[in-house]
């Protein structure tokens, strides 16, 4: 083998000369036309018979030298230098390509950057497709859990899962109570989290068995970022004490840097879950405390399967549930990833599906420009194969020029897809996990490498298969014709292409201007919304948290420049709010019903200015006023839904009711009813509603639920939002410095929550403009060149009389039937095709006609003037000049 | 003259191969020795001996020499290396191997 390759390396160097063969090969023939003669063959006849025994002395020859190491190489240089001077003889058509192929390879390189992590990428944990999230799910939490009571029962007698773990549900706010003091984010999970997720600890240790038993030692885990910015990533935090919340704790090891939790919430410190099991177990109601659970399915059990098998302990445990509650409760077994991407995947798939269209249409232009070239150079093509080119060389040839062609556009398009990526997540939502932290690496430029070889490949065959024509060779034009079959076929798919892209991009169009055009049902102008979460360490109870927000609200109130001040626990239209059953609601003189609607309505916790800065007008009654908060009753309002449920063709006014049949629930009274608001996301049905007074009780700031330290204090100022947030965070920060304060003008929250359709609108058209723009250069090809081609025959035909009008309707005519086949297979595909964006669209079905029409219209009228330009220049033609051309 | 057959894909550089194994010799010779011995049975079209010389000595199995032939004319005289000895060994123990396989089953079926 070695002396084989040094052998190879002498001849690379060393090459034999072309005498050299010659005077083998002459040898061996006076060697036969001797024999011969000594055969008894005339001297002619002798030198005859030779050469017919050795066959073709060229082709011996030419095949001697194909055996030479380094062939390869040599006629890989020559094919580059040739096709370098071919691009360089024709800039327009080297242009158009490598443009063509920026386009396709770029958009396609941006948008699999930021969907791989969505679809494709596998999650930072070991075998990470076995991992699922489980638990119930019900109308008023749609993410599933499971009470502490019911996960011991499945944890201890699941079959399907190699093992079960959990994390904690609640507050995640804590304080670091040393040095420089901080808000952080911890989460408590149990003590086999880390080893069921397949994550070990950069440095240190995992959690150990008696560390997640009550009573046991004070430890956490640390993520990188704390490690970073506590300590610099100093080794020497192992086994330190850092102080949270005002207690110490051992920090026994540190998170991997790309560590995230199971539901991609942030992370400083992780610890481990210190419960007595049986005291759980008759904690909160008899049901534990409610858990986020995750598992590991064993080998070869599907979700399916698991689903199944769960689904008689799913049954046990229900009838632990209130009977009338039963219907409303379902068991939900979803992979991890679908978990985390949520409906993000559909969009992903949409974008995925869009710019893979771009990139057919780009690379069918391609395909076609290269054809059309290979179409004119017949003639070059017939004399090299003449002059001894073998097909497999000319083959060679075309493909070393596609391939040229694709990696110049491949450059390019890392160049563009960059400068996209940038663009894409300046405008890309938050509810996209990972956009922000995406970027082109390694995999994805070998994404693209594999794209412009594969782009190459299908473009550089179809030229290269084209077989020479010897009769090329007289010159004469008439026989250079083509009919470009393929290239009309590959027009009519780009058609076709572009108007399935066109229709989706103008349906997510007009969904979303029915998003941004709809009423709110409140005002969202000059109104600032400051968003405060307090730690459960520092305002460890209700009342200290009421004195928080009651302080900054008066000193916000009296600001120079601020003219009315709000609180609540949460804003619409985000749907972030506190839920509850419809069916739960009981009215004073009426029997409790047993309605199973399973209806949902959302509740606020808000301060009497709550209507004024919305400026939501009260229909009925009154709103809150300042006396009421310092009464011992309770008072609500409801929205004009709700009443209308409750009480309908009736004034709601001075009814009274609540919220559960337990003693504990409080009697409210109806005060007033108030216009409805959307509040079930701006894409969501209307939700019944409720609003209720926060008085200054501390009772009526515990919320218990997982938002319960948050609450936002509104204010409405005519003056700039940047200067009025400087103020406020100055505010906040005289009440308590360590605070993340979170401030954004209602509208720029509002118009947040459509900026997931905003991403998908701007995409697809871009897409699709794309697209567009690269079929009808597809066309406007097309059909100039055959316009060239038949430049003649026009010729004749305006000699022996056509006028112009005949002649434009001859070339409109061939046109018009590529335009009406791409879309018409377009107009069918796009019916097929645009069920798919049906959940992503808002009051627009994904049939519309309206769409559908203009779309066509549009497609139809901006292809026929493509092709106007070409069909004009086929009216100009010089009968003269044409027939003289041969 | 006996019926001719077609050369297996292969079996070329085998032939060539084993005609050095005796002496050196230039490409007619071979040529012309394949013919003989075969008794004409194995017709090699003398323009493909060509490349396969070639080809073989660019793999370092064969190495040429110019020198003089017999008509004292400047000849092109190829031997066999000692890579091409081991080479001829191996080859001829696959090709009997093959051909008892394949008489094998003619005798079989």
């Amino acid at each position: 083998m070695f002396i084989e390759l040094l052998t190879r390396l002498r001849f690379f160097i060393a090459r034999k000369t072309h005498r050299e063969v010659d005077e083998e090969l002459q040898f061996h023939l006076e060697q036969q036309t001797q024999a011969n003669i000594a055969a008894g063959m005339p001297p002619q006849e002798a030198r005859r018979q030779a050469a017919i025994a050795f066959g073709g002395v060229e082709h011996a020859r030419e095949e001697c030298r194909e055996q030479r190491p380094g062939y390869f190489v040599e006629t890989l240089l020559q094919d580059i230098r040739y096709a370098m001077r071919g691009f360089r003889r024709n800039p327009v058509f080297t242009i158009t390509v490598v443009l063509t192929l920026m386009l396709g390879i770029g958009s396609t390189t941006a948008v699999f950057s930021i969907v791989d992590r969505i679809l494709f990428r596998s999650l930072p944990y070991a075998r990470a497709d076995r991992l699922v999230s489980l638990g119930m799910v019900h109308s008023v939490e749609t993410q599933e859990f499971l009470m502490g009571n019911f996960y011991y029962d499945w944890r201890d007698n699941q079959k399907p899962f190699e093992a079960m773990t959990s994390e904690q549900t609640g507050t995640h706010e804590c304080d670091l109570t040393e040095g420089k003091p901080a808000q952080l984010s911890c989460e408590s999970v149990e003590g086999n989290f880390l080893s069921v997720l397949g994550v070990s600890p950069v440095l240190g240790r995992n959690f150990q068995p008696e560390e997640a038993r009550l009573g046991g030692p004070n430890v956490a885990l640390i993520s990188y970022g704390l490690w970073l910015t506590y300590s610099n990533l100093d080794p020497g935090i192992l086994n330190k004490t850092i102080e949270i919340d005002g207690g110490p704790v051992r920090v026994v090891g540190v998170l991997p840097r790309d560590f995230e939790m199971p539901r991609l919430q942030a992370v400083d410190v992780l610890f481990p879950i210190a419960l007595d099991e049986a005291a759980d177990r008759t904690a909160n109601g008899g049901y534990g405390r409610p858990r986020r659970a995750f598992a590991r399915l064993k080998s070869g059990v599907s979700i399916q399967q698991a689903q199944a098998e769960l689904q008689p302990l799913f049954q046990d445990d229900l009838k632990l549930v209130p009977s009338e509650l039963r219907y409303d409760f379902h068991l939900k077994v979803r992979s991890l990833r679908e978990r985390q991407m949520q409906d993000a995947r559909l969009t992903a798939w949409v974008l995925l599906g869009a710019v893979f269209a771009v990139l057919l249409i780009a690379c069918a232009n391609v395909a076609s420009l290269l054809m059309a070239r290979g179409a004119t150079r017949g003639r070059e093509l017939a004399v090299r194969s003449a002059l001894g080119a073998s097909r497999t060389r000319l083959a060679r040839q075309a493909l070393t020029e596609a391939l040229l062609l694709s990696f110049a556009g491949a450059i390019a398009g890392c160049a563009l897809a960059e400068g996209l990526l940038h663009l894409f997540i300046a405008i890309g939502p938050a509810s996209i996990p990972y956009l922000n932290q995406t970027a082109l690496d390694l995999r994805i430029i070998g994404f693209i490498v594999f794209l412009s070889i594969t782009c190459g490949g299908l473009f550089g065959l179809a030229p290269a298969l084209q077989k020479p024509n010897r009769e090329a060779l007289n010159g004469r034009l008439l026989t250079l014709v083509s009919h470009a079959t393929v290239r009309q076929w590959l027009v009519v798919a780009q058609i076709a292409a572009s108007m399935v892209l066109l229709t989706g991009a103008t349906l997510l169009l007009r969904s979303f201007r029915n998003l941004q055009n709809q009423h709110l049902g409140m005002r969202d102008d000059s109104t600032l919304t400051v968003s405060v979460t307090l730690g459960e360490h520092n305002y460890p109870t209700t009342q200290s948290e009421m004195t928080f927000f009651q302080q900054l609200e008066r000193r916000l109130q009296f600001g120079s420049g601020v003219s009315l001040v709000a609180t609540t626990d949460s804003l619409p239209p985000v749907s972030d709010h506190d839920k509850t059953r419809y069916d739960l609601i009981e009215v004073s003189g009426r029997p409790p019903s047993n309605r199973e609607t399973g209806a949902v309505v959302t509740y606020r916790l808000i301060s009497p200015n709550y209507f004024r800065v919305l400026d939501i007008p009260i229909v009925r009654g009154k709103g809150f006023s300042d006396e009421e908060l310092t009464s011992s009753e309770h008072f609500i309002v409801l929205s004009q839904l709700l009443a209308s449920l409750l009480f309908p063709g009736k004034n709601a006014v001075g009814e009274r009711l609540r919220f559960g049949s337990n003693p504990s629930d409080a009697w409210c009274t109806v005060v007033g009813v108030a216009a409805n608001v959307r509040n079930g996301g701006l894409t969501g049905e209307e939700e019944p509603e409720y609003y209720a007074l926060r008085r200054n009780r501390a009772e009526d700031w515990d919320r218990g639920g997982t938002w319960g330290r948050t609450s936002v204090v509104m204010v409405r100022s005519a003056l700039p939002p940047q200067e009025m947030s400087r103020w406020i965070r100055s505010q906040v920060a005289a009440l308590d410095p360590t605070l993340p304060v979170d401030i954004a003008t209602l509208r720029q929250r509002v118009s947040k929550l459509a900026d997931r359709p905003r991403f998908q609108t701007t995409l697809v058209g871009f897409f699709a403009t794309t697209g567009l723009v690269l079929a009808v250069i597809g066309l406007y090809g097309v059909i100039s060149f055959l316009v060239a081609q038949r430049t003649q025959e026009i010729g004749v035909r305006i000699a022996l009389g056509a006028s112009r009008g005949n002649v434009l309707r001859l070339v409109m005519g061939k046109s018009l039937r590529l335009i009406v086949w791409g879309a018409l297979i377009g107009l069918l595909s796009a019916l097929a095709v645009s069920r798919v964006l049906s959940s992503l669209l808002f009051s627009i079905g994904p049939h519309d006609p309206t769409t559908f029409a203009l779309v066509t219209l549009l497609l139809v009228l901006v292809a026929l003037a493509a092709t106007l330009i070409p069909a004009r220049s086929a009216t100009k033609v010089d009968p003269i000049v044409a027939l003289r051309c041969d | 003259m006996a019926p001719t057959t077609d050369l297996l894909q292969g079996t070329l550089d085998l032939l060539i191969l084993k005609t050095l194994a005796l002496e050196s010799m230039h490409g007619w010779g071979i040529a012309l020795r394949i013919q003989q011995i075969s008794k004409d049975a194995l017709q090699i079209g003398q323009g493909s001996l060509y490349p396969a010389l070639h080809r073989l000595e660019y793999k370092g199995w064969i190495s040429a020499d110019w020198g003089a032939s017999e008509n004292n004319r400047r000849a092109k005289f190829y031997s066999l290396t000692r890579t091409g000895k081991k080479q001829l060994e191996a080859e001829l123990e696959d090709w009997d191997r093959l051909t008892a396989a394949i008489a094998l089953v003619l005798k079989q079926v």
